[in-house]
C-alpha cells in the first residue's frame, strides 16, 4: 500500500514537474523541494535528500546539513533554513481518528488562519512504515442546513478542532499503518505551477531559496576563502537551534548570509514564489561565494 | 422507519460465520500495508471505474467530460443518447412500463462572474458548500483551450471569522487582456485539482464522490446486468445540473411524464458517521453497505416500498442500511407525475468538501442493489 500511495503522490505532482522540468534544473529542484515535508524539528527525510544531492556534505548533531567549500580566510556562512511549521500526531483515539499538535508557528505566522487550512483537506502522516494519506474531518454541508441561522457563531477553525481520518476504524489499525504519537503531519504537498514560472506550495519561498542555494553549490563556483553552506533545522522553533549549532561548531564566521526569496500569500497552502527571482538568486549567490 | 436506525439484512449461517472469523483473524495478524494489494476483483473493478469518474471535472452545466467518461466505461452493448439538457440515457430490456435509475454527473464548483482589470477572476458558486474549503488552495479554470492553473487567493481581511469574504482566483496575470488571452471568459468553470486516493483498508478519499459514486454504481450494474432476467424496460440516466436545482432530472421527468413505474435516485446518503456530526439522524456508518435514503429534504419513500427494497436486498444477500438524511434528490421531481421515488444512496463522510470519504465496499453494494432491483423488482 505504501508503494501505491507513493505512486499516487508522484502522479499528483507529475504535471507540475512536466511543466517546470523542461525549463531549468533550478525549477525542477524547487518543485522537488516544495513537494517535501520538513516539519520543524523533524527534518530528517529532507536532510537525507540533501546529503544525496550534495556530495561531501555532512549532517551535524542538530540535523543541519553542511558543506564546506574552499579554504582559508575569510570564513563565511551561507545558510538556508529548510524547516516549516507543521504538526505531529498528538493522540490516537480508540475509533482511529488522530489529534494533532502544531509545531512552530504562533506569532511567526504571517497568515492568521494557518490551522484553518487543514479543515476538509488531505494531509500526509509520515509514519514509521512510510507516508499515510488522511483527511481532516469537516462537517457535511448538508447536515448543517437548518441548524444555525443568521447571527450564528462563526469561529475560525483551530488545530484543536482537527480530527484526522486515515480510514482506520480503530487505534490498532492506525498502529498497523505505522502511525504513532509524534509522527509528523502536513498538508499533502501538491506543488502547483501557474502563470509565468510561479510556484505555489506550502513554504514555497523557503524551498525555492534552498533550491537556489543547492543549485549554486552544484555549479561548483569559485570560492574566496572558506564558505560553509548550511541547510539548517529548527529555525521556526525556540532559539533557532540549527543555525546556532552551526555557528558554534563551525564558526566563528566573518559574515553570515541567509538566503530568502519574497513570497506572495506567505504561510498559506498557495504561498507563491517567482522562479525567475530564484534564478537571479543563484547568480547572486555564485557571485557572493566568489567574493565579488 | 425510524430515523437513522440501521437494519442489517445480511444474515450469517454457521459456515459463513466461521469464514468471517478466519478472515478477521487473518486481517488482524497480517500487515495492513499489504491489504490494498489484495483487493478482491470486485473492489478492484469498483476502484477502476470510480477513480476515472472522480478525476473527471464537471461543474454544474459543464458536465461533458464526465458524460464522456461514463460512455467510455459502459459495456459495448449499451447504446446511449444525450438529450438537449445534456442528460445521458441508456435504455435496456423489453417493452413495457419502465423503471428509471438516475445519478447526477455534475459537481459543485465555481463559474467566472467577471474578469477584473488586474487579471483576477470574480466567482459565483455553483451548488452549496463552505467557500472556506477552497480558500488558499490551487485552482483550475476549465476553458476550451484546456485547464488553466491558478490559485484561490487567501483573504486579506476578516481573519476573525470562519467564512471568507468573496473568493477570487489569481491566474498569475496582471491585466484583463492577459487573462483573456489564456482562453478564460465569463462563464468558464473553476474547480480545485482532485485525485482519487486510497486510505486504510477499502476506504478512499477524493472530491465529487457526490455523485460520481452513483454514476459508477450505475455503470457497474450495467456491466454485470443479466439482460435475460429483465421483465420490463430499465432506463439509466446520468443527469445534469442536480446541484443547482435538479434541472436535468426535471427535463427527464417532463419527457417521461406518467409513463414510468418507479424512479430510483442514486445519490449520496450524507452520513453523520463523523465525530463532528450530531447523532440525531443520518448515522449510517461507512463500510456497512448501501442505504435506502427513505426520507430527505425533497422526498419521502412510501414505507411499503422501503420494505420491498429491503426484501430485494435480503433475497440477494446484499448489505443495505435504512435511514434518513438531508439534501434533495433527482427522483423527487418525478413524484408530481405520480411516480414513486425510491432513493438509494451510500454513506459519505464530509460531503461537498475536498476530502469526502467512502468505503469501496459500499459502492459495490450500491451497484449490487441497483442490479438486483433492475433484474427482480
Amino acid at each position: 500500500m505504501t508503494r501505491l500511495r507513493l505512486a499516487l503522490f508522484l502522479l499528483s505532482v507529475i504535471q507540475s514537474f512536466r511543466r517546470l522540468s523542461a525549463q531549468s534544473p533550478l525549477d525542477g529542484l524547487a518543485l522537488r523541494f516544495a513537494s517535501m515535508t520538513a516539519v520543524t524539528g523533524f527534518e530528517q527525510a529532507m536532510g537525507d535528500s540533501l546529503l544525496r544531492l550534495l556530495p561531501g556534505s555532512t549532517r551535524d548533531r542538530a540535523g543541519s546539513v553542511t558543506l564546506t567549500l574552499g579554504q582559508g580566510a575569510p570564513k563565511r556562512l551561507l545558510t538556508c533554513p529548510l524547516d516549516e511549521v507543521g504538526y505531529v500526531v498528538g493522540n490516537i483515539l480508540p475509533d482511529g481518528y488522530l489529534f494533532l499538535r502544531r509545531v512552530g508557528g504562533g506569532a511567526r505566522l504571517a497568515y492568521p488562519l494557518f490551522d484553518q487550512q487543514l479543515e476538509g483537506e488531505r494531509v500526509t502522516v509520515f509514519g514509521a512504515r512510510g507516508p499515510v494519506s488522511g483527511v481532516v474531518a469537516v462537517r457535511s454541508t448538508h447536515l448543517t442546513r437548518g441548524r444555525g441561522g443568521p447571527g450564528s457563531p462563526d469561529p475560525v477553525f483551530t488545530v484543536d478542532n482537527a480530527y484526522v481520518d486515515v480510514g482506520a476504524a480503530s487505534a490498532a489499525e492506525v498502529e498497523r499503518l505505522g502511525v504513532a504519537v509524534l509522527a509528523p503531519v502536513s498538508l499533502t504537498k501538491q506543488p502547483h505551477v501557474y502563470g509565468n514560472r510561479l510556484l505555489a506550495a506550502p513554504a514555497a519561498g523557503r524551498r525555492a531559496a534552498c533550491a537556489a542555494l543547492a543549485t549554486a553549490v552544484r555549479a561548483k563556483p569559485s570560492v574566496q576563502g572558506t564558505v560553509v553552506v548550511a541547510f539548517t533545522t529548527q529555525s521556526l522553533y525556540a532559539g533557532n537551534a540549527g543555525l546556532e549549532t552551526v555557528s558554534r561548531l563551525l564558526g566563528p564566521f566573518e559574515e553570515t548570509k541567509t538566503v530568502s526569496l519574497p513570497a506572495k500569500y506567505p504561510d498559506t497552502a498557495v504561498e507563491t514564489v517567482d522562479l525567475s527571482a530564484a534564478e537571479a538568486l543563484v547568480k547572486e549567490l555564485v557571485t557572493w561565494m566568489g567574493g565579488r | 422507519m425510524d430515523g437513522g436506525t440501521m437494519k442489517p439484512v445480511r444474515g450469517l449461517d454457521g459456515w459463513t460465520a466461521r469464514v468471517r472469523t478466519a478472515v478477521v483473524f487473518f486481517l488482524a495478524v497480517y500487515p495492513a500495508s499489504h491489504l490494498a494489494a489484495q483487493d478482491s476483483p470486485r473492489i478492484s473493478e469498483t476502484q477502476s471505474v470510480l477513480s476515472q469518474l472522480v478525476e473527471s471535472y464537471g461543474v454544474s452545466g459543464s458536465e461533458a467530460p464526465v458524460r464522456e467518461t461514463v460512455k467510455r466505461l459502459l459495456p459495448s452493448w449499451v447504446t446511449t443518447e444525450t438529450d438537449s439538457a445534456g442528460n445521458l440515457w441508456a435504455r435496456v430490456g423489453p417493452s413495457g412500463t419502465p423503471v428509471v435509475f438516475v445519478a447526477h454527473l455534475d459537481e459543485i464548483g465555481f463559474r467566472v462572474a467577471a474578469i477584473h482589470d488586474d487579471g483576477s477572476l470574480e466567482l459565483e458558486t455553483r451548488g452549496g458548500f463552505f467557500a472556506s474549503l477552497f480558500e488558499a488552495q490551487p485552482a483550475l479554470v476549465h476553458t476550451e483551450k484546456g485547464d488553466v492553473p491558478g490559485v484561490f487567493a487567501p483573504r486579506d481581511s476578516a481573519f476573525t471569522r470562519h467564512n471568507p469574504p468573496p473568493l477570487h482566483v489569481d491566474v498569475g496575470t496582471t491585466s484583463r487582456e492577459a487573462t483573456e488571452a489564456l482562453g478564460i471568459k465569463i462563464g468558464s468553470t473553476i474547480t480545485m485539482p482532485k485525485h482519487f486516493v486510497r486510505l486504510a483498508g477499502t476506504r478512499a478519499t477524493g472530491r465529487s464522490f457526490d455523485d460520481r459514486v452513483g454514476d459508477a454504481a450505475q455503470v457497474l450494474a450495467l456491466r454485470h446486468l443479466n439482460r435475460a432476467l429483465l421483465k420490463r424496460p430499465v432506463i439509466f440516466v446520468w443527469s445534469t445540473r442536480e446541484e443547482i436545482g435538479l434541472e436535468g432530472a426535471k427535463a427527464v421527468a417532463a419527457t417521461l411524464g406518467t409513463t414510468i413505474r418507479r424512479v430510483h435516485a442514486i445519490d449520496t446518503f450524507v452520513s453523520a458517521d463523523s465525530p463532528l456530526e450530531l447523532p440525531n439522524f443520518a448515522v449510517a456508518p461507512i463500510g456497512r453497505g448501501a442505504v435506502a435514503r427513505s426520507v430527505d429534504n425533497s422526498s419521502v419513500t412510501p414505507p411499503a416500498y422501503v420494505d420491498s427494497l429491503v426484501n430485494v436486498a435480503r433475497a440477494h444477500r446484499i448489505a443495505l442500511q435504512v435511514g434518513t438524511t438531508n439534501g434533495g434528490n433527482d427522483g423527487s421531481v418525478f413524484t408530481p407525475y405520480g411516480v414513486v421515488d425510491v432513493a438509494i444512496g451510500w454513506p459519505l463522510r464530509y460531503s461537498h468538501s475536498p476530502a469526502e470519504v467512502v468505503d469501496l465496499r459500499d459502492v459495490a453494494s450500491l451497484a449490487d442493489i441497483i442490479q438486483a432491483v433492475a433484474e427482480s423488482w
